[in-house]
């Protein structure tokens, strides 16, 4: 573990003990949700795989990782021929502890969903991505039969272990579309999911386990609120987004209700030039050049190369000293690149 | 409750540019200590001159520019108190002053906001009172003696031959290693004391604050030149350990040249670039009038620093590096 001073980036493993020491809470449904839905269960015990993609469809499971549903995503691995599934079981966030809390509970239904799901892939070779060497080891001995990788602890891990094991080659779903899986072949629809409450404005930080539909605000006072939070964040704590209505539902892609006593760090000096953008950003963009070429007037789309890569992650704008939003430098470079759009603000 | 619409990111990585330049400035302070203990407060004074000197430059250039005055980035504080660091004790105190604010208004505030300076100001103030008054930033009192400098006014002194001098007549230094690692010898105020500098430049490598690849490249070039090419009849080794350790070198190695506005952006643009400085500050030893050519050697490594990012950038491709392949 090192010290705070001495990281670059955004390291993931620093602040989640707090929200992974207590079990998972369950909080009741807010009344006027309807019941789950239920269905037919898959009555075979290896089922084919239209049989298991018709249970994923009619369970409506979302994959909480990117937004997709299950069942296209597994038909598209299956297209690609995908030969690695991994289920996706850490966070990529410094605060979310969701999947990590899932695999430690739900492990028997993590690893019976991956079952279900490589089958419908097709995949030969099942893996759990695991937030760390340490955590490998602890869950090694419960999940037989499944091979391990270990995430990194710097800010966009799943980018990374996406590309190190090549986006053909491998495909990952997250750990709790794949329990979602295995209770859709039980013949239940998705309704739930496991939210992280974090933050400095909240006193209690924990995982609850919350009926899809819930409102952000209850979900936030589980979790004991200061009075006044300056801002309530959803999905990341990285690239997320900011939430003014607390009534709003409670999604998949939720992941997590950050409440944060002071406003994030605005812009507050001009680029220093120490390249630790370049250093973050796992597509190989170089954001300190591209910022250059925007804030010069008239940027020559030649040196925009790569813009179009980007994925969105953020880590730019979270390593730069500077407090510069590099992320959305570098999405403006891409509509000048693309659409001639104006390069200045 | 009121709702802030904010934009991501809400967490951020642990470093700030404020925490930087303060982390820089925390190693200069610690410079200060020894001389402080050898030779009394005058060190103090030097260095609070020239601070003052700088920030009164900056609020100046505010006003004249019509801008808000802040001071948040603290890195004319840094300016400040390197400059006298690479003074004697026994320069005058406008000496200093005049330097820094050469180094404000000449090298920094032209230039825009903090973050677009070409050149290094520390080095190019210390390079204009070099070329000033020569006399009085190579001239040096003999720490061998006990002084008490007074605060203010002028001291008696006798004057003595840096090892950095020494050198450049050809003849080797006569002076023991414990007091070179120490700081005993005659040479500019805060670089001669070796083993504060090194543990300086340890604390600032590990938290990130200068990039150890610049300081490495600069040290390895002049061991190299120093080893192939030694100016004193001596093995290679002796030549290379008082180049080294002789002078501004490691000062401007470690304080100086990690400066990350004015040093390349690329890693492997920053090997080059301290390499480069490296060679050039042996070649102003071999070559140069005065004894010392850091800080020249520097401003001209600088003004290379833009051409070896887009050099570096350009043989990548203009792609960056990925991790797909």
């Amino acid at each position: 573990m090192t010290a705070r001073w001495m990281t670059c980036g955004v390291n993931l493993e620093r602040e989640k003990e707090p929200s992974l020491r207590g079990e998972i809470v369950a909080l009741p449904a807010p009344g006027g949700l309807p019941a789950p839905r239920t269905f037919a269960p898959l009555r075979k015990k290896k089922p084919g795989r239209a049989r298991i993609l018709g249970a994923a469809e009619e369970a409506g499971i979302v994959d909480e990782l990117d937004g997709e549903p299950l069942a296209r995503k597994l038909s598209r691995y299956a297209a690609r021929k995908t030969r690695v599934l991994a289920a996706v079981c850490f966070d990529d966030d410094p605060l979310a502890t969701g999947e990590q809390a899932v695999l430690r509970e739900n492990t028997a239904q993590v690893l019976a969903g991956l079952e279900l799901a490589a089958a419908a892939c097709g995949a030969a070779e099942r893996k759990i991505a695991a937030a760390s060497r340490r955590e490998v080891r602890r869950m090694r001995g419960a999940c037989p039969g499944v091979g391990f990788w270990a995430a990194g602890d710097r800010y966009p891990a799943l980018a990374v272990l996406r590309l190190r094991h090549g986006a053909e080659r491998a495909g990952t779903i997250g750990a709790q579309a794949c329990a979602a899986l295995a209770e859709a072949a039980k013949g239940r629809a998705q309704c739930e999911t496991v939210v992280t409450v974090a933050g400095d404005g909240v006193s209690r930080w924990m995982n609850c386990r919350v009926r899809l539909g819930t409102p952000v605000g209850s979900v936030l006072q589980a979790g004991v609120p200061d009075e006044n939070p300056a801002v309530v964040a959803v999905e990341s704590a990285v690239n997320g987004r900011a939430v003014t209505d607390l009534s709003e539902p409670v999604g998949v892609l939720t992941r997590c209700v950050l409440a944060f006593r002071k406003l994030p760090r605005r812009r507050a000096l001009p680029c220093v030039g120490c390249g630790r953008c370049a250093r973050a950003c796992p597509r190989g963009i170089v954001p300190w050049m591209i910022l250059r070429q925007l804030e010069s007037g008239a940027p020559d789309p030649v040196f925009l190369l790569g813009v179009e890569r980007c994925i969105r992650c953020g880590a730019c704008g979270a390593a730069c000293p500077s407090g510069i939003g590099l992320a959305a430098v570098v999405a403006r470079a891409e509509a000048v690149k693309e659409g001639g759009a104006a390069p200045c603000r | 409750m009121p709702l802030t619409k904010a934009a991501a990111p809400f967490v951020r990585g642990g470093l700030t540019v404020a925490g930087m330049m303060r982390n820089a400035a925390l190693a200069l302070l610690a410079l200060l200590v020894l001389p402080v203990v050898h030779y009394g407060p005058r060190p103090l004074l030097l260095a609070g001159a020239s601070v003052l000197t700088c920030f009164a430059c900056r609020v100046l250039v505010c006003l004249v520019r019509r801008t808000s005055v802040s001071f948040s980035e603290f890195s004319v504080l840094v300016t400040g108190l390197s400059v006298p660091m690479l003074l004697p004790l026994n320069a005058p105190v406008w000496l200093p002053c005049a330097a820094s604010a050469f180094a404000v208004l000449a090298a920094r505030e032209p230039f825009g906001p903090f973050g677009r300076n070409p050149f290094n100001p520390s080095a190019a103030g210390v390079a204009f009172a070099a070329l000033c008054w020569p006399q009085r930033v190579f001239s040096y009192f003999d720490p061998s003696r006990p002084y008490g400098f007074p605060l203010f006014g002028r001291a008696a002194y006798r004057a003595a031959q840096s090892p950095a001098a020494v050198l450049k007549e050809g003849l080797k230094p006569d002076i023991l290693p414990l007091d070179l690692l120490w700081g005993r010898t005659p040479g500019p105020l805060g670089t001669t004391a070796i083993l504060v500098v090194g543990a300086c430049g340890l604390f600032l490598f590990l938290t990130r604050t200068a990039k150890w690849e610049i300081t490495a490249g600069f040290l390895g070039a002049a061991a190299l030149i120093a080893a192939l090419y030694p100016r004193i009849l001596c093995s290679p080794a002796t030549s290379v350990k008082y180049e080294l350790l002789s002078g501004s070198l490691l000062f401007g190695a470690v304080f100086l040249a990690t400066d990350p506005v004015t040093s390349p952006r690329t890693f492997s643009g920053r090997c080059v670039y301290g390499a480069f400085a490296g060679a050039l500050t042996m070649a102003f030893r071999w070559f140069g009038t005065y004894e010392q050519g850091v800080c020249f050697a520097l401003l001209i490594a600088n003004a290379f620093a833009p051409l070896l990012d887009s050099a570096v950038l350009r043989l990548r491709g203009w792609e960056g590096k990925t991790h797909e392949a």
